[in-house]
């Protein structure tokens, strides 16, 4: 079945597509230092993501997508942001122990390892944003139930 | 010669709510002036102690995370929830495999 683009449209999705997820990995990694975070970082590599099925039709992007690893990357991004946040649970759930105390991620404000569990909370949402979007899509897609 | 008309009414409409939502002399949402800070002085708060209390510099990434971390929690699990209601919803029911 032929449901992929063109030529030029899939030239186009090749040369921009790794170019939108560093942007997001940018958003996501930065997100305690400028503006974004992991929601809109996440949001924007799923758009790279939807790009990849947009251009090069569903039969490519169902050999390339694992149900069961994205299911995997989800939950552990899940569970990072809900570990991240019973770390200073000895004081208060979501007291931010690693930068209070000095423990880890903790530089000058405004360098990159700074601002304690905010980076890996951002990761975290950042990678369940991102499979989760691209999980969703994939559903959307597959399971459609018009008729022909 | 209709459309002409709804442009100009969407234009009066569009104008009209510009003068009823002008702070200095239309609608108010809220306490105007300075009396703002007396009442909403959590917003000063963040913005002053947020880099030594949480360490980003993106106060909106203090706030989410670590003030009102409890509404990213919810947030996440709303994600959560509507892809598992997406997926539920949209996969193939045992009835339309009778059917075909």
């Amino acid at each position: 079945m032929e449901n992929d683009m063109g030529l030029i449209v899939k030239t186009m999705a090749r040369a921009t597509i790794p170019l939108i997820g560093i942007f997001g990995a940018y958003v996501v990694s930065h997100g305690h230092l400028t503006p974004g975070g992991g929601f809109q970082g996440g949001a924007t590599i799923a758009g790279a993501g939807i790009l990849f099925l947009v251009a090069f039709g569903l039969n490519e992007a169902k050999k390339r997508y694992d149900k069961n690893l994205y299911s995997v990357l989800e939950g552990l991004g899940g569970l990072a942001f809900l570990g991240a946040a019973m770390l200073g649970l000895s004081v208060a759930f979501f007291y931010n122990i690693l930068w209070r105390d000095k423990i880890a991620f903790a530089g000058q404000p405004g360098t990159l390892l700074s601002a304690g569990f905010l980076p890996i909370m951002n990761l975290a949402v950042g990678l369940k944003v991102f499979t989760g979007l691209v999980s969703a899509m994939m559903a959307i897609a597959l399971f459609r139930r018009w008729k022909k | 010669m209709n459309r002409t008309f709804g442009a100009l009414a969407l234009l009066f409409i569009l104008g009209v709510l510009l003068i009823v939502a002008n702070p200095q002399y239309g609608l108010k949402f809220g306490l105007g002036g300075s009396d703002w800070q007396k009442y909403r002085y959590t917003d000063q708060y963040y913005i002053e102690h947020g880099i030594e209390e949480v360490g980003g510099t993106n106060i909106v990434t203090d706030i989410v995370f670590d003030y009102r971390g409890y509404d990213t929690l919810g947030e996440a699990t709303v994600l959560f929830t509507a892809i598992a209601g997406a997926v539920a919803l949209l996969r193939p029911w045992r009835r339309d495999e009778d059917g075909e």
